[in-house]
């Protein structure tokens, strides 16, 4: 039900412009063998039983895989979070990183 | 977690981040906002309600295959951006006052309240405030990774019903936003943070915010307007909406505080220093305070002619509300609680107690034992709370582990400077409350507001309108 007298209103868009600068795909790698794998996790969800068991299983399916566990990275989501991804791309080069598995969202 | 993820492929390095099925949608909209694929190894369910076997099964047969999918970039989704946006400052949108909700309402702009239309002349007289220039960009904020200028300010403002002459309030409120350790990107998160904005100064009386009986409830134009804005802007420039959007996995959630202002004459007049001087600004300065809060404690009541009669019923009445909480704080090592004290109340503490005094105090007494902490910790995420650790990385004091007794009392604030302390509600009650923040997630944050020159001219004209 609408008053014919009622105004229009003319209204401006309420959000703002994305500025994103869109990046390309990383190579990917088909096969783990030989490669070493970065954990990092954010201490929570039970990451703590999910990457040794993680851990095996590559180990069985991939000779010469190895990991550079979380612990050597810290808490990715904790208080020194910005320090710790700063010190990060470093780190992994570093460690030679060949891949990293991230968890735990959710 | 994705951002993590984000940096090792900008490094050249190939991620999979590991998410659980009700977070899918979200990780979609937080890829948007990085520019970039990330392959998701889904968790399917919830990790936290399944048995050590079924966790173990998953982890086996749906981790471990999407782990190596996503390694080997099969099925990665590549990242759609939004296409075909408006200009900033465009019209979108012309039709009656009912058009112009549902459209707003359709395209997720608004809060699910009636709007008032941001028109050209509206957000014009917003801008009219304010110094600033309104393409000036104060940051980019996350999840969307939108532009917050000065006129999605303005914009939103008008939406969300304030006057034009609380622009200077609401750009320092996404300035505050805008600090890096502020957070802003964690916003979205299960606990369902609803952000606090305390104004202290003379803007209080500038802009007629209540300080008095009913502080934190809807009805004062300024303080219900304020607030709402606040959320507005997480909705539209953050991205943090819920279903039908993406962004804002509260799970259960409340509605967003208005904005609490302090009674600084009344605390003034007991001797103590207001909230804006302990956040190190001059009396004269007119400031912003934001924090997390996710939740409140039930009405305080206390009675007596001492302070330590009120000082014990607020440990009694919040310390316990704090404490299952407490130990997000503890892990990390900040958590910013609030205490907003009713004015009578203030006035008996303030005869024979300083406000650190008082901090202190709650401090000292408010404590859990270190078993009842460790199992609330991994009761609600599976977070081991480990004290050394906390400790050794400097989060808590070393009196945390003087001893390996389980049954050991343990603060739940790490530092009496950690709490906050406001005059405000109704003088003629007896009556204090708790707010309780999400650790370092919207730590408490000030910025002082920056007024134009004119800025008596505009609340003069305000006055007329």
């Amino acid at each position: 039900m609408q008053d014919h007298e009622e105004p229009g209103y003319r209204v401006l868009w309420p959000l703002a412009r994305i500025e994103v600068k869109s990046a390309n795909e990383t190579r990917g790698l088909p096969d783990l063998s030989g490669k070493t794998v970065a954990e990092l996790w954010d201490q929570i969800f039970r990451g703590d039983i999910a990457y040794p068991q993680l851990r095996e299983h590559l180990k069985q399916r991939y000779p010469g895989i190895r990991f550079v566990e979380h612990t050597q990275f810290g808490n990715i989501h904790g208080p020194r979070q910005r320090e710790i991804l700063e010190g990060l791309p470093d780190k992994l080069r570093a460690a030679g990183v060949d891949a990293v598995i991230c968890g735990i969202g959710a | 977690m994705l951002r993590a993820a984000s940096i090792a492929e900008a490094a050249g390095i190939p991620s999979v981040s590991i998410i659980g099925s009700g977070f899918l949608r979200q990780a979609e909209l937080i890829t948007r906002g990085l520019g970039m694929p990330l392959p998701i190894a889904e968790y399917p369910g919830v990790p936290m309600v399944d048995s050590r076997e079924t966790f173990s099964h998953k982890v086996e047969h749906n981790l471990l295959p999407a782990i190596i999918a996503g390694l080997a970039r099969k099925d990665v989704k590549p990242v759609k951006q939004a296409s075909g946006e408006p200009a900033p400052g465009s019209v979108v949108f012309e039709g009656t006052l009912d058009q112009v909700q549902q459209h707003f309402h359709d395209r997720l702009w608004s809060d699910g309240l009636p709007v008032i239309p941001p028109t050209q002349q509206r957000v014009d007289a917003f801008l009219g405030c304010t110094d600033r220039d309104p393409a000036e960009v104060i940051a980019v904020l996350p999840q969307e990774s939108r532009a917050a200028s000065i006129l999605s300010i303005a914009v939103n403002g008008v939406m969300a019903g304030c006057r034009p002459e609380y622009m200077p309030l609401l750009i320092a409120i996404v300035e505050v936003m805008a600090e890096p350790d502020f957070r802003i990107e964690d916003a979205g998160s299960t606990p369902s943070i609803e952000l606090l904005v305390i104004v202290s100064g003379p803007i209080i009386g500038d802009l007629d915010l209540n300080s008095g009986a009913g502080v934190m409830k809807i009805g004062r134009q300024a303080n219900s307007s304020i607030g709402r804005f606040v959320r507005l802007y997480l909705r539209n420039i953050c991205g943090y909406r819920i279903p039908p959007g993406d962004g804002d996995k509260g799970s259960i959630g409340f509605t967003f505080n208005v904005a609490l202002a302090e009674n600084e004459s009344w605390a003034r007049d007991i001797g103590w220093p207001t909230f804006g001087e302990e956040m190190g600004f001059a009396a004269g300065d007119s400031v912003v305070t934001m924090q997390s809060v996710v939740s409140f404690t039930s009405p305080v009541y206390s009675s007596g002619a001492d302070a330590l009669s009120h000082a014990r019923m607020f440990v009694e009445g919040m310390g316990p509300a704090f404490t299952h909480w407490c130990y997000t704080g503890l892990k990390r090592g900040l958590w910013n609680p609030l205490i907003v004290l009713g004015p009578s109340i203030a006035r008996v503490i303030a005869s024979e107690w300083t406000k650190d005094e008082l901090r202190h105090y709650l401090w000292q007494h408010m404590t859990l034992p270190a078993s009842k902490m460790e199992y609330l910790a991994l009761q609600a995420g599976g977070e081991p709370l480990d004290f050394r650790e906390a400790v050794r990385e400097g989060y808590l004091p070393p009196e945390y582990i003087a001893s390996d007794d389980p049954q050991r009392q343990l603060r739940i604030i790490v530092r009496p400077e950690d709490i906050g302390i406001v005059v405000a509600g109704d003088p003629g009650r007896n009556q204090s409350r708790g707010y309780m923040p999400n650790h370092i997630q919207g730590p408490r944050t000030s910025r002082r507001i920056r007024l134009p020159a004119d800025w008596a001219d505009i609340l003069r004209r305000a006055k007329q309108t």
